[in-house]
């Protein structure tokens, strides 16, 4: 197995971006890109109030067509991934809306979801106990894993899994793939993972350094 | 989430400053704010920002079955959707007023204008047409949505490529942009909206009014042109009283704005041809600002892999083997089988007294008596099969009343 | 003086029991509730099969229907699965349209059809671009108790696997299909994917096959399928707590052991019927 030519693409965010919401954010990587736009923590309707912590909501908008099935599934994957790193115990009683417009999508569109969502709360300033992001990783027929697919790599692989890994401990929080694989392949894969996604935080740090650093 | 309503003092301050020819953003009365045009990488694709006002646009192509009554004409299709993170206040499947106003009026402009060839989007007469289907996306709502929407769809049309296609008899082959370079849509013209607004029973007329400015504003007049002066669609909302002269001099600015709007995307559409053709980068990663410190990119990196699979095969070896000991199913009767004996089903409960519960799962035609006494006897095969039943059965026992009672 | 403490403080209740490795239903972690299977519950349906998991029931209806292939992929036929939680099976939901637990569900099945490969769309297709079966997959929710997807993925393998579609030629003369309902015939099931899934309290204690109250209560999710080559046609954790690459380790394992165990079920289960 050779898995050492892995590549991730070439990433890019913007914060800030729209003036409306409480947080925005856009992620790009190589060409996929994800709009997130954050509100709350803000009023809720009584009937969806929760009394201890906040209601959080995730909306996954497509580019075109109208939401289906699919998006109510990876909706539901960015919420309860989101749902463990908000302390939403600091505000009781509101709603925290994260939606996510899918800007293009040249692969790894759900990992790209997880990192505009995870900047988008950033901006938001919403207390979290940990950051994530997301990881694409896709195999194909002889187990070379490939990171951060792009479209086509994507469509010939045999398996595509998508990990959001946390910041602290690099532990797993959230799963999600297509098509079979081994128990050893996706332990290579989540340990993949857990490499690119030092990359990635290191990149988090770098963008709010540059961003809150006098200098 | 509610939208904040505006104050009365704020209110007042506006029509102040609007009575006294300031706008809050320092513009002059004729003035649009800064129009941006970026192109995305797939065809068809950009994003508008007027202003703050942000529209993302989407053209794709499908082919269907066209309309009854014309049968040589390809679909246009529009859709303008407010997504929820455009502003607080929206709230899904609400605000369909506002939805359904700006969808008639592009339409009217777009589609009734004939901008489109629609003839030309026919594969075979009666049978194939393109549909085209414009999605546009409102992200960030500061005011005058429809020329942004207008805009990001005229654009979207002209950077639009559908695919190639070919008829051979009753064959229809639609080519992959590897095999053959996909065509662009015929263009009559451009059509663009400029909306005014109204203030104080019309005294006061402003261009490209923002958000805070629609808020106070009495009446609104959508015009919608091309470079040729054509007027496509006007439409005066709000009821307000309009003179013939202001309705004139209205239509003069716009004629000029359009111009300048048209150059814009000409432009903008040129730059995108020419980065494709260099082989150049282009695309939303391109449009992102580099000086500003809420931005930052990073280069493609490698990511060494190679320790993986040693640390993989740690895990593996550390973990324990998938256990041997494979409880043996229990059956029945004719198609039930069972296994397991942790926390049994309250269903359970019934078959010692009551003995309508075999109905539930047993063939028809086996007769009750018996069915019980097979049952019973492989309930007691299960016990003596494991060592730790007995235990069990007693901690369920006492569990049972509380699981029934709360 | 245990039922008020368990009102009050549920967690701290778990917790209580979970220190001495045991549940409150007297199950070990690592062991399932009675798992009961029946097929060919439904005479009508062209293959049914009614799966109990404690108290978790779903009834599962495979109804096959003729339809045109689609346009893409002229020689296959479709399998649509469709989850209903009903507002019969808990007070949770809702009647109307599908809510998202549901959708998510039906989403997951449907992938694990496809990921799996447990029978091939093509063995739908009856004449190439003109008929195929479409085979609908209702899988229907009697009592809602945790684990809801096991409990579908068991009930929608024992229904395909009861299912018997009639021969069906196309008469070269006059174009149409006939069916020939004396002589039927089973689909050929490749794989057989059995999920397995868990739920993880406080971080380091992972509880297999929670029920609805453990699954309120869980930090974190996680369900596992797998077919009979120990390799994973799925994994799917929705967030919830941060879960160790070691710890992912002991679910597939469990996961292996339950593959074994709820395929001799469905084998005894499905041959006791065929003795008739």
């Amino acid at each position: 197995m050779e898995a050492v030519g892995s590549v991730l693409r070439e990433y890019g965010c913007e914060q800030s971006l729209l003036s409306r919401p409480d947080g925005s954010a856009t992620f790009l990587q190589g060409d996929t890109s994800v709009m997130a736009g954050v509100y709350g923590p803000a009023e809720i309707k009584v009937s969806r109030e929760i009394h201890n912590k906040a209601t959080l909501e995730v909306i996954l908008r497509p580019k075109t067509g109208l939401p289906a099935i699919q998006e109510k599934n990876q909706e539901q994957l960015i919420r309860e991934t989101c749902e463990s790193v908000i302390i939403g115990s600091l505000h009781p009683r509101t709603s925290i809306t994260i939606v996510l417009q899918i800007v293009s999508d040249a692969g790894s569109l759900l990992s790209c979801c997880l990192n505009a969502a995870c900047m988008g709360l950033m901006d938001a300033g919403l207390p979290m106990r940990a950051l994530f992001c997301g990881v694409t990783c896709a195999m194909d027929n002889d187990g070379t894993i490939t990171l951060d697919p792009n479209f086509r790599q994507q469509k010939e692989s045999r398996a595509v899994l998508t990990f959001a890994i946390e910041s602290t401990e690099r532990k797993v929080l959230m799963m999600s793939n297509r098509g079979v694989y081994s128990a050893t392949e996706l332990q290579q894969c989540i340990a993949a993972a857990q490499i690119a996604s030092e990359k990635l935080f290191q990149f988090y740090r770098d963008f709010i350094r540059r961003r809150y650093s006098k200098s | 989430m509610k939208e904040t309503p505006l104050s009365n003092c704020e209110r007042a301050f506006l029509l102040q400053a609007i009575a006294e020819r300031k706008r809050l953003d320092g513009r002059q009365t004729y003035d649009y704010r800064n129009i941006k045009i970026t192109f995305g990488t797939d065809y068809g694709c950009c994003i508008v920002e007027l202003g703050k006002t942000r529209v993302l646009c989407q053209v794709s192509s499908e082919i269907v079955t066209p309309k009854m009554n014309r049968p040589t004409e390809g679909i246009l299709f529009f859709d303008l959707a407010i997504s929820p993170m455009a502003f607080p206040g929206f709230e899904m499947g609400r605000n369909s007023e506002l939805s359904v106003k700006l969808n008639r009026l592009l339409e009217r402009c777009l589609r009734n204008s004939k901008c489109i060839d629609t003839e030309s989007l026919c594969v075979a007469a009666g049978e194939k047409v393109w549909q085209i289907r414009v999605d546009l996306h409102l992200l960030n709502h500061e005011g005058n949505i429809i020329d942004a929407a207008s805009i990001a769809a005229i654009a979207g049309l002209c950077h639009f490529r559908r695919p190639d296609v070919s008829v051979q008899g009753e064959e229809v082959t639609v080519y992959t942009p590897e095999e053959r370079d996909p065509v662009p849509l015929s263009i009559h013209h451009m059509p663009i909206c400029v909306s005014f607004a109204f203030f104080q029973q019309g005294i006061y007329l402003l261009v490209d009014p923002s958000e805070r400015e629609e808020w106070v504003m009495d009446g609104l007049l959508v015009i919608s042109m091309n470079k040729h002066r054509e007027i496509c669609t006007i439409q005066s909302s709000g009821g307000i009283m309009l003179l013939k002269e202001q309705v004139l001099r209205c239509s003069k600015v716009a004629g000029v704005k359009v111009g300048e709007i048209t150059e814009l995307i000409q432009k903008a559409l040129e730059n995108d041809k020419k980065a494709r053709k260099e082989g150049g980068k282009f695309g939303f990663a391109e449009s992102l600002p580099e000086k500003r410190i809420t931005a930052l990119k990073m280069e493609k990196s490698a990511v060494d892999t190679t320790d993986v699979e040693n640390k993989v095969e740690k895990i593996i070896l550390d973990a324990e083997p998938p256990s041997r000991v494979i409880s043996k199913p229990v059956v029945w009767t004719e198609g039930t089988a069972q296994i397991g004996e942790g926390q049994e089903n309250t269903w359970g409960q019934l078959e010692e007294s009551e003995e309508d519960d075999e109905d539930e799962d047993s063939a028809p035609e086996s007769p009750n008596v018996e069915m019980q006494t097979t049952k019973k006897k492989s309930l007691k095969d299960d016990v003596t099969m494991s060592d730790s039943e007995e235990d069990d059965v007693v901690i369920l026992q006492p569990e049972r009343p509380s699981q029934i009672s709360h | 003086m245990a039922a008020g403490f368990k009102t009050v403080e549920p967690l701290e209740y778990y917790r209580k029991f979970l220190k001495e490795a045991c549940r409150p239903d007297g199950r070990e972690l690592t062991e399932f509730r009675t798992t009961t299977i029946n097929v060919g519950s439904i005479t009508t349906a062209d293959g049914s099969a009614l799966v109990k998991l404690g108290n978790c029931t779903v009834l599962c209806g495979v109804k096959a229907e003729f339809t045109a292939p689609p346009a893409d992929a002229p020689n296959k036929g479709y399998v649509v699965p469709n989850v209903d939680l009903t507002p019969l099976c808990s007070s949770q939901f809702r009647p109307g349209p599908p809510g998202e637990e549901a959708q998510v569900a039906s989403q997951f099945i449907a992938d694990v059809i496809d990921n799996s490969q447990m029978l091939l769309k093509e063995d739908l297709c009856i004449a190439h671009g003109k008929l195929a079966w479409v085979l609908y997959c209702d899988l229907i929710c009697l009592d809602y108790d945790g684990n809801l997807l096991d409990t579908c993925m068991c009930a929608l393998v024992a229904a395909l696997q009861n299912v018997r579609l009639p021969s069906v030629k196309i008469n070269e003369e006059t174009g149409l299909a006939e069916v020939n309902l004396k002589t039927k015939h089973a689909l050929k099931i490749l794989k057989h994917p059995v999920a397995t899934s868990f739920a993880v309290f406080d971080d380091t204690f992972l509880l297999v096959d929670p029920t609805g109250e453990e699954e309120g209560l869980a930090s974190g999710l996680l369900t596992v399928v797998t077919d009979e080559d120990e390799r994973l046609c799925a994994t799917r954790k929705p967030g919830g707590s941060a879960l160790a690459a070691e710890k992912l380790q002991e679910c597939i394992s469990r996961a292996i052991t339950r593959h074994k165990e709820v395929t001799n079920l469905l084998q005894e289960a499905l041959a006791s019927v065929k003795s008739e």
